[in-house]
């Protein structure tokens, strides 16, 4: 059997050339860098883990930011997943315009981060954005709000961007998982006398299992990283009050030219991820 | 019968309320970009229109303002990384799954963990050896970059698809005197077409979204992409909503054109691609 004289290895070669140095030799660079007190002009001097001492016992914008990146994740997990469920759950059944209704709430998840964000820090203009005129348009004048720049509210107004972005994506994928669960299992469950409830909590929900572990995955990973949509909304103000550890990493980095610094905050990045990833990856590639 | 009925126009008025308030975004930049600055200052309500509409955001947007030339830069970029990419994902994938090699399973974990490592991490060692290396704003160089960071997902999406074609066909070629290559090429990358469509247009959108690489890695206001130009845009006319509103729309519109055409493809895509 003449199978070529091509090494099968061949066929890896330019993935892995491409894909270790552009990802995994930075990844170690940063990890080294961390390690260091670096303007990125003059020289490297070595100071041990003393990034990340001052960051853990000195710094409150850290703190502040990595308390805005859990804060965040908590909104998705509650939000996020149970609107898309609820959307999927809405539109799985079968009838005329499910597919324009899709249509509609997937759209805002094609356009960037960045330009979603534009667009909802015009909504949330004080003087003559969506949110305050509405408000006043219908004689609830004393509601209007700073919005993103109260420092209390702003983060949360941010997420109601992200989740106007965001919502299609695990809709599509927890429709597409309530697709695939076999009529026969509803009909039998319609015959046994379960009532809407009670077939979603004992059939649905668990045979959503893979589907939920792709959604949370994916969810989490993204809170850990969100950036786009808060540089296009607050850059992390007012004060540092929507700060999460990417928009304070970039900071670092590019304001402050302190090289590792961000280097530190982009490790600490890193292992938060590996935590979710790593159990993800094992399961995801498991032999079945 | 009668329940059937309501239950359905219960639905339908929930879906249509929420199909207004996701509407409500869109339709705001339509009305502001109808706009002169002066029509904002004189107390012009957002959901009034002005007597005249204001032509000269959208070509003021377009042209003085640079989008055009954003949205060209990050057309061209991707249409180059897009391809490209997938092939070397295809080529790693079919590896993976279908040739002899050692530890399978191991390259895969190598090329997935790719995934748990934002762009932030990147973005220092990158920096600063594009900098000495006088590749700033080389969009080679930018798309290098892109290829390297799309390379997990296409992998994982690819290996799915390959692992569902029947193994037999390998055999099969391989009697009929096939090479390997000319299985990847003419028998197994063909058979894929519905994984490689719905991943081109994930990547493709990932690349024209891509926004913090873009901003550091290219800093000539002339090559830079549609993200970051916009954002310098908006840094540049503040105040000035008309203006912005229709820069906006302008960067809106083809990907709604494109989405509006590919709809189907867009949302079995992103089903399709994860499930593999």
């Amino acid at each position: 059997m003449n199978k070529g004289r091509v090494s099968p290895y061949l066929f890896l070669v330019p993935a892995f050339l491409i894909y270790t140095s552009v990802i995994i030799y930075p990844v170690f660079n940063s990890i080294w860098v961390s390690l260091h007190s670096w303007s990125g002009m003059d020289a490297m001097v070595f100071i041990g883990l003393e990034n990340f001492r001052v960051l853990f016992f000195e710094d409150n914008v850290f703190w502040t930011a990595l308390r805005n990146n859990l804060t965040w994740m908590i909104l998705t997990l509650l939000f996020m997943v149970s609107a898309s469920l609820g959307l999927a759950l809405l539109l799985s059944a079968n009838y005329v315009g499910r597919t324009f209704f899709r249509g509609v709430f997937y759209f805002p998840f094609v356009l960037s981060g960045i330009l979603v964000g534009i667009i909802w820090r015009w909504m949330y203009h004080v003087n003559f954005g969506f949110f305050n005129e509405f408000l006043t348009l219908i004689g609830l004048g004393d509601f209007t709000q700073t919005w993103l720049g109260d420092p209390d509210g702003a983060l949360f107004y941010v997420f109601i961007a992200a989740l106007w972005r965001g919502v299609g994506a695990p809709m599509i994928l927890f429709i597409a998982g309530l697709q695939a669960i076999p009529k026969d299992i509803l009909e039998s469950a319609e015959i046994d006398g379960a009532g809407k409830i009670k077939t979603f909590f004992s059939i649905k929900l668990p045979l959503l299992k893979e589907t939920f572990i792709i959604v949370l995955a994916t969810q989490i990973i993204g809170s850990m990283g969100v950036f786009d949509i808060i540089v296009s909304t607050t850059d992390g103000g007012p004060g540092n009050a929507t700060q999460v550890l990417a928009t304070y990493m970039v900071q670092q980095t590019f304001s402050f030219n302190n090289m590792g610094m961000g280097a530190a905050l982009s490790t600490i990045m890193l292992l938060i991820m590996m935590i979710v990833i790593v159990p993800y990856i094992l399961f995801t590639t498991k032999e079945r | 019968m009668t329940r059937k009925i309501r239950t359905n126009m219960i639905r339908y008025i929930v879906l249509l309320v929420l199909t207004v308030a996701c509407l409500i975004p869109i339709v705001t930049i339509v009305l502001t970009a109808t706009k002169s600055r002066a029509d904002f200052f004189s107390g012009l309500g957002l959901f009034e229109l002005p007597q005249q509409l204001y032509w000269a955001n959208f070509t003021t947007a377009l042209f003085d303002a640079n989008i055009l030339q954003y949205m060209w830069n990050s057309l061209l970029i991707s249409i180059v990384k897009v391809p490209i990419g997938i092939l070397v994902a295809a080529l790693a994938a079919f590896a993976i799954t279908r040739l002899q090699i050692k530890f399978p399973r191991g390259f895969l974990i190598y090329f997935l963990i790719g995934m748990m490592v934002p762009f932030q991490v990147a973005l220092v060692p990158l920096n600063g050896f594009f900098a000495n290396h006088g590749l700033i704003n080389s969009f080679w160089a930018v798309t290098y970059v892109y290829i390297a960071f799309g390379l997990p997902f296409a992998i994982l999406v690819l290996r799915g698809f390959f692992n569902s074609i029947p193994r037999d066909i390998d055999e099969a070629a391989y009697i009929d005197g096939c090479t390997k290559l000319r299985l990847f090429f003419l028998v197994i990358f063909p058979l894929a077409k519905p994984a490689v469509a719905s991943l081109f247009i994930l990547d493709f959108l990932a690349t024209w979204n891509e926004y913090i690489l873009a901003s550091v890695l290219i800093r000539d206001r002339s090559r830079q992409l549609v993200t970051a130009g916009l954002m310098n845009f908006v840094g540049q006319y503040g105040t000035d909503f008309g203006l912005l509103a229709a820069g906006v729309l302008i960067a809106v519109i083809p990907v709604m054109i494109v989405y509006i055409i590919l709809q189907k493809h867009f949302v079995e895509g992103m089903a399709g691609a994860v499930k593999g």
